[in-house]
């Protein structure tokens, strides 16, 4: 089911970059909440762990599609 | 004769009405403001007290034949093609672009207007950056905490290159910067007393993971960040700030005690009503399409520049290229916008480098030299002909041999 799940979609972000949408976000999140953030920027994936780990959150998958980087993150503390 | 109407006499919105034929479109700018300010110089008030004149009036800077109104639009309808001013003045249009830039919100934080008030900041206005002039050059000692308060800001070099000219002016005020300064080995530098006179931390706070977002040009600053004492908390994104205790804490849970705050406040889209509302996100930007800067659902109604939603930064020069592609798709042209950013990034005692990267491309690891700071302050000068398009051959051929796939292969090392 992806009902509730918030799409972030940073493609093309190189700078500031994907981590800009995902800070947004998490202001105004609520825990429970599931992000789908789609990105093209090949550091993303080391920066979402960085953020998960800093911030106390979990990151459910991710995954490399063809056209873009998939991260889905469920937000334990907010 | 077709009507343009472009809301917004910012860099995007005069460019635009500048390269529009006047003889086949009936172009008019609306305003609120009859004064445009070049506000890449508004970081040079605030921390080298420059008293330059940065601002010139909007009705001189358009092409014979483009019309000014100096009115404030609060609302648009872009299903009936109709924009309401004040005293009920209604503008009706052909083409509509909204180039309105942001406006600073420091009430969306707790105890950041207080913070915005007494301070400043240097990124809002003249008034702002002067105010935070007076506590620079007045500062004695003690922790001066610079950042941005949250993710959604104008111009990412910007708030480094805060930092950066911060730390060669307290420098040149012979005080010293950091707990154990690098610089100055023979500094006595006790980190329980920084509060003395003469001798200063500068604290860096980012929401990003590092001190420089892009992680390309991170790997050119950060070494220099280091050397000069600057000490840097990533994941740093305000959450509130408690003004008695002179604490700043973050969303991350982070805590930082500053005497000195340097914060620079959320920006948030237009305060205009639209028809329909869903074409503003929560923060009022206005969505768009990241290549022809098409609002979606409509083929007449563009958003350019700072108050669009594009992925790519909020700068002077992105504003410029995404005008240039809407005044090609209006006069029937075929243009696209590929994300290109180019922001010139001054990284103190005398040089300066450019964030230079596109949609497709990363971030060019470009090293700062002092032929780009002289670049950079040479934009202050041209600006106001790269306005009228006057100077639009050079930026041609500067954008075509900057392409940031070009200068990744010179200067890009491989992983």
């Amino acid at each position: 089911m992806d009902v509730g799940i918030k799409i972030i979609d940073s493609r093309g972000a190189a700078c500031p970059g994907p981590i800009t949408d995902l800070a947004r976000a998490y202001r105004n999140s609520k825990v429970g909440d599931i992000f789908e953030m789609w990105a093209t920027d090949k550091g993303v994936k080391a920066d979402t762990q960085a953020w998960a780990t800093k911030t106390g959150n979990e990151i459910l998958e991710t995954r490399e599609d063809p056209d873009k980087i998939v991260i889905r993150i469920k937000i334990n503390k907010r | 004769m077709k009507k343009v109407l472009i809301i917004g006499g910012g860099g995007g919105g005069l460019i635009l009405a500048n390269h529009l034929d006047t003889n086949e479109f009936d172009v008019t700018i609306v305003d609120k403001s009859d004064l445009h300010f070049y506000q890449p110089w508004f970081l040079y008030i605030a921390f080298k007290g420059s008293k330059r004149k940065i601002s010139r009036p909007i009705g001189e800077l358009v092409r014979p034949g483009v019309n000014f109104v100096k009115d404030e639009i609060t609302e648009i309808n872009l299903d009936e093609r109709k924009a309401y001013g004040s005293r009920k003045v209604v503008y009706n249009y052909d083409y509509i672009a909204i180039a309105t830039g942001t406006s600073p919100d420091p009430d969306s934080i707790p105890g950041l207007r207080q913070i915005y008030d007494e301070y400043g900041d240097y990124h809002s206005n003249v008034y702002n950056s002067q105010k935070l002039w007076s506590h620079v050059k007045n500062f004695k000692g003690g922790t001066i905490a610079i950042g941005q308060a949250s993710p959604t800001c104008k111009c990412p070099p910007s708030l480094l290159e805060g930092a950066f000219l911060l730390e060669e002016r307290l420098r040149g005020m012979g005080m010293s910067v950091g707990t154990s300064d690098p610089l100055s080995p023979s500094n006595e530098n006790d980190p329980t007393k920084t509060g003395e006179k003469g001798k200063s931390r500068i604290v860096f706070f980012t929401p990003f993971p590092r001190a420089y977002s892009a992680e390309p040009m991170n790997k050119v600053v950060e070494p220099m960040v280091k050397e000069r004492g600057i000490e840097v908390m990533p994941f740093f994104d305000v959450d509130t700030i408690d003004v008695q205790n002179k604490t700043i804490n973050s969303l991350e849970g982070d805590s930082l005690k500053y005497d000195l705050p340097i914060i620079v406040p959320p920006c948030k889209g237009p305060k205009i009503k639209f028809t329909p509302e869903t074409v503003q996100d929560e923060e009022r930007f206005i969505k768009a399409d990241k290549n022809f800067m098409k609002i979606p659902g409509y083929d007449d109604a563009f958003a350019i520049g700072d108050c669009n939603t594009l992925p790519t930064s909020k700068t002077g020069v992105t504003a410029h290229l995404e005008a240039m592609t809407v005044s090609e798709l209006i006069q029937g042209k075929y243009s696209e916008f590929n994300g290109r950013i180019n922001c010139p990034f001054d990284t103190a005692y005398g040089k300066a480098t450019f964030v230079i990267a596109d949609y497709n491309n990363p971030v060019v690891p470009y090293p700062p030299t002092a032929t780009k700071h002289f670049m950079k302050m040479s934009m202050a000068r041209i600006y106001w002909m790269t306005l009228m398009g006057t100077a639009d051959p050079i930026f041609e051929r500067f954008f075509n041999i900057t392409k940031p796939e070009k200068l990744n292969r010179k200067y890009s090392v491989p992983e």
